[in-house]
């Protein structure tokens, strides 16, 4: 795995010129235009912005969910901007967790099912074991071993979501991209949702999450805002501003 | 304005907006609801409708059996003495009536086209409640024995050959040397019962004394004639098998004093049979219907599946519009009433549809199957067929509609407008998926095997070597042109200036004074002389030439030499399955046969040949081939290749050898076996385009089916992907998920197949052989491929897109 050091610290995530534009045969929208993104190991960003001001985009091409018409993008080194849908799978899968607004749970699996299908759909076999292992141990981090039986209908919305947050930490990806993880939830399940996310980063993890809340926002060491497709730096108070536009 | 008028004039404004949707179910069901119309009226109009005759319950045919030695049958026939014994001496029919049908060459017109008549006794009018067009029926002036020349036509015959002339009672008409003065033709409402050959329509009626009979058979108890037939009105003190107690003896007792001399007939019995002209219209067709009502009633059902899931995602759909009518008051009932308004106005534009292809079917069925299929004529939109359509349409409206009502919880409506149309609302169940599959896959697999199965044994039997050659051969016959017929020696100098003549042609390789080989056997009564064994063998005299024209092989012996068939030596060959019947593994060759008395001259047999089958049939039969005589009035002329003798041409050349014969028939070997395996092909082209339709709309609804359960998990197949699912593991994922289903349906449609077999195990024992095997696999593997492309194909649309385009709307 070659990863990129800069300023003592490991590059995550780099994004050179990046756009995107939505073509219809009347209409040509600018989804994205010219983003210039760094995102170091251990950062905490968060990008947030009117509705349509391209965040959800940016996340899709982050997450290599979408592919961008322009630009060149880097995970941990490695150039992803133009790969097939299946090696796009594979480094989704190796190096990427998502945490979705509606969690995105798999309702006919159990809790335990859900978070082990990212090590399933590994190209890297684990043996059975190793995946109870693994999955125990994110389960224990989310705090929510005592579920491993039970279908995701049988939990809270605010449980469901600490179960996605398992299941997109169980394959150890470069970064975790979280998408609006308190958006369905109530304010005290969200302040949990929100509680776990800081604890995963304060122990290492990258985060990069798109959200409406400046209270949530203002949690994320970085805080990019994004307007009609282009980033607006703000720094948030004491963090360091690694990129700017 | 009603509110029946709203509703519908809602529901038509709905479904407006869904062109789609409209179009596929009213094409589906219009198509298939057509077919089982057609069906239905067919089945109804063989099998329930009376005949359009007064009294027609109490109208029976009578049968003679001959029973041999052994207690087996050996024909239903009459001799022509028997026949007029039931007719004078009978007491059980308020009426009866005599029938002999024929072909002839009507010798007054110019283009002297072959008619088929009948000859009837007087009584025929009454029974069948005859109505005139013009002029009068026959009358006491007809009856036996008259021998009065006249003749009433056809009310198509009337307008077809004569041009619908007004003055047609003017007029007469020549057959064989007599001339009938035309006294009536018949109405045009009249429906001839077809006793005696599906299809047959005779063009001329004319007294019975004047039927082809020749002199001899008239009086011989030995001769029997399938052409003559008795048909009568049973009295209503005599139940069917009480007539035929009494008929038995009436008939047996008298045959048996006028056979007792003959060897030939000792311990032989004659039994009556007493059939409803209902059952013997009808004959061995009942099964044809009810193959045919369960193979369409198999595609109703398949798309009875498809439309069923077209409904149940178009109430998926409709679930945010149903929510607002539940919030402005509408009741359960009412929204029911509204899905009613909707399937209704659905299947009322299906059976309008439906109606006109009906019509198509009955059209096609006229003028195709007139010849296999009785009272077709009779198909026509009914009482009972529209009886039908509004019960189908009803009933299938208000199933589309439970169907789609029990998919509202009327409860949960509210907070599908709360939600703002997200979260799952009304789906179609992930069980009610399941069983459209299981169902669907079970039909198919049943119906296709069947069909596919019908289509190989039509298609073997047409492929079925017949063991001679049809190919540039032409038969032709004469018929006698005047009232006395030209002796042997006269037929012989005839037959040979005649054969002269047509060899003389550019088109003529060869000829031979016999008959088709595809008919004219008849059935002869052999003694074995060193065994006196009696048998009946299929037999046909042939000349020196026969077999070296079709070509049929000669395993051991000769054939006739020229020298033989002019001294008219008693010679004979036998097929392969008479050899081995007569000699086992020896040879029959020198052994010797007489034919019907001991007395006769016995034929030597000096050949044994290649059997053959008649095309259609799968039997072959024990066969003898006499030497013919050169006396006879049936050619067969092989053409060179390419070449052909017109109707015209060969008429020509008859007329300048002699008067006294016309052509009665020209037509070529191959056309004759072509209508023979008429059955086949129509078989093999019914179940091929069964197979094809119940495949396609299989296909469909599969992929309906399986489309809107890959649509329903478009968010999970997102999350998969996002998590690192690749596209190999989504598609065997999603055939794993149907797998069972399809299996399921599968070992459905092979428990079905397996009682079909159970219900029918006479009709089906010869269709099961080793050979089904592969077409089983066949159809497995044809079930397999729609199913696992029904799994892959709306799935690619997720999967070969970028993620994001599955997960768009999930939050």
């Amino acid at each position: 795995m070659t990863s990129t050091l800069e300023n003592n610290k490991e590059i995550k995530i780099q994004m050179r010129g990046i756009a995107k534009v939505f073509e219809t045969e009347e209409l040509e929208t600018h989804a994205l235009k010219n983003i210039d993104l760094t995102i170091y190991a251990g950062d905490y960003v968060s990008i947030s912005g009117p509705s349509g001001c391209g965040k959800s985009t940016l996340l899709s091409i982050l997450g290599l969910l979408d592919m961008p018409s322009g630009g060149e993008y880097t995970i941990e080194g490695v150039n992803v901007t133009d790969l097939s849908l299946d090696q796009a799978a594979e480094i989704r899968n190796a190096k990427i967790g998502f945490i979705f607004q509606s969690f995105n749970l798999i309702d006919e699996l159990s809790v335990f099912d859900n978070v082990a299908l990212p090590l399933r759909y590994s190209s890297e076999k684990m043996s059975e074991q190793a995946i109870t292992e693994r999955v125990t141990e994110c389960l224990q981090a989310v705090d929510m071993t005592h579920r491993t039986g039970h279908k995701p209908n049988q939990l809270s919305g605010g449980q469901q979501q600490r179960i996605a947050i398992a299941r997109a930490l169980v394959a150890k990806p470069a970064i975790l991209l979280v998408d609006e993880p308190t958006g369905n939830l109530d304010s005290k399940s969200g302040d949990q949702v929100m509680d776990t996310l800081e604890q995963l980063n304060k122990s290492g993890t990258t985060i990069c999450m798109v959200t409406h809340d400046p209270r949530y926002a203002n949690m994320a060491n970085i805080q990019l805002k994004l307007l009609d497709g282009s980033i607006l730096t703000t720094p948030a108070p004491g963090a360091n501003i690694k990129e700017a536009v | 304005m009603s509110l029946l008028y709203y509703r519908q004039k809602q529901a038509w404004a709905s479904l407006r907006k869904k062109p789609g949707f409209v179009g596929t179910v009213i094409t589906t069901m219009g198509i298939t609801l057509g077919a089982l119309l057609c069906v239905l009226t067919l089945a109804y109009v063989l099998i329930a409708k009376p005949l359009p005759y007064p009294d027609q319950e109490r109208l029976y045919r009578v049968d003679s059996e001959f029973i041999d030695a052994n207690k087996e049958g050996v024909g239903k026939a009459f001799t022509y003495p028997s026949l007029m014994h039931l007719y004078q001496k009978q007491a059980i029919f308020d009426e009866s009536a005599l029938l002999y049908f024929g072909e002839d060459v009507l010798t007054s017109s110019p283009a002297q086209p072959t008619m088929k008549t009948a000859f009837i006794t007087p009584e025929w009018f009454n029974l069948l409640g005859v109505d005139m067009a013009l002029g009068r029926k026959f009358e006491d002036s007809e009856a036996l024995n008259t021998n009065n020349p006249v003749a009433i036509l056809s009310y198509r015959t009337w307008q077809e050959e004569f041009a619908g002339d007004a003055d047609i009672l003017s007029q007469k008409v020549s057959f064989s040397g007599t001339s009938f003065s035309i006294i009536g033709v018949l109405s045009e409402d009249f429906i001839e019962p077809q006793i005696f050959t599906t299809g047959l329509n005779s063009q001329v009626f004319m007294p019975w004394d004047f039927n082809e009979a020749p002199e001899n058979l008239r009086k011989s108890w030995s001769n029997i004639n399938d052409t003559q037939l008795f048909i009568g009105k049973l009295n209503d003190k005599h139940s069917l098998s009480q007539a035929e107690q009494i008929l038995t003896p009436l008939m047996n007792d008298v045959w048996q004093e006028n056979v007792a001399g003959m060897d030939f007939f000792k311990g032989w019995s004659l039994t009556s049979k007493v059939t409803s002209l209902q059952s013997v219209i009808l004959g061995d067709n009942r099964d044809t219907v009810y193959m045919l009502l369960a193979g369409v009633i198999g595609l109703v059902l398949i798309a009875c599946a498809n439309i069923a899931n077209l409904f149940m995602s178009r109430t998926a759909e409709q679930q945010r519009q149903l929510a607002i009518h539940a919030a402005i008051g509408a009741s359960k009932k009412q929204l029911f009433k509204g899905l009613f308004a909707e399937s209704g106005l659905l299947m009322a534009l299906s059976i309008i549809i439906a109606l006109v292809i009906a019509l198509g079917g009955f059209e096609i069925m006229q003028h195709f199957l007139a010849q296999r299929l009785p009272r077709v004529d009779e198909l026509s939109l009914n009482g009972f067929t529209l009886l039908c359509a509004l019960a189908i349409t009803l009933v299938l409206a208000l199933f589309f509609a439970k169907l789609s009502a029990n998919m509202i919880n009327y409860r949960a409506l509210n907070s599908t407008l709360q939600s703002s149309g997200k979260g799952s609302g009304i789906q179609v169940s992930h069980k009610v998926r399941q069983l459209l599959i299981i169902s669907q896959v079970a039909i198919v697999t049943a119906l296709v095997f069947v069909n596919i199965s019908l289509f190989k044994d039509a298609v073997d039997t047409i492929e079925k070597p017949i063991g001679f050659e049809t190919n540039n051969i032409t038969t032709l016959v004469l018929a006698g042109a005047t009232t006395t017929p030209p002796s042997r020696e006269e037929r012989k100098v005839i037959m040979q200036e005649l054969k002269t003549k047509l060899s003389q042609l550019p088109q003529v390789e060869a000829i031979s004074q016999s008959g088709s080989p595809l008919s004219g056997f008849g059935i002869w009564a052999q003694i074995v002389v060193s065994t006196n064994e009696r048998l009946v063998v299929e037999t046909k005299p042939v000349d020196d030439n026969y077999f070296n024209l079709i070509n049929q092989p000669l395993i051991e012996g000769r054939i006739f030499t020229d020298t033989e068939i002019s001294d008219e030596v008693d010679v004979m060959l036998v097929n392969d399955v008479y050899a081995r019947h007569l000699a086992g593994d020896e040879s029959p060759i020198g052994m010797q046969i007489t034919f019907g008395s001991p007395d006769d001259p016995a034929a030597t047999i000096i050949g044994v040949v290649k059997g053959m089958t008649i095309p259609g049939r799968s039997e072959m039969p024990m066969r003898a081939y006499p030497a013919a005589h050169l006396g006879g009035t049936r050619l067969m002329l092989k053409l060179k290749p390419g070449q052909t003798l017109s109707r015209q041409q060969a008429a020509e050349i008859i007329a300048g050898v002699t008067s006294q014969y016309s052509l009665f028939e020209l037509s070529s070997l191959d056309d004759r076996r072509d209508n023979l395996l008429f059955t086949q092909y129509t078989t093999a082209i019914t179940s091929a385009i069964l197979a094809l339709l119940t495949f396609f709309l299989a296909a469909i609804g599969l992929y309906g089916i399986l489309s809107y359960g890959t649509q329903m998990r478009r968010f999970e197949i997102g999350t998969r992907l996002a998590i690192g699912a690749k596209r190999k593991t989504l598609i065997a994922m999603i055939i794993k998920d149907n797998s069972l289903a399809l299996v399921t349906g599968i070992i459905t449609g092979m428990i079905l197949l397996v009682l079909l077999y159970l219900g029918f195990p006479e009709e089906l024992e010869t269709y099961l052989q080793v050979q089904l095997i592969p077409v089983f696999a066949l159809t497995l593997s044809l079930i397999a491929t729609i199913s696992w492309f029904a799994c892959y194909w709306p799935l690619r649309q997720l999967i070969n897109r970028p993620a994001i385009h599955s997960l768009r709307g999930s939050d």
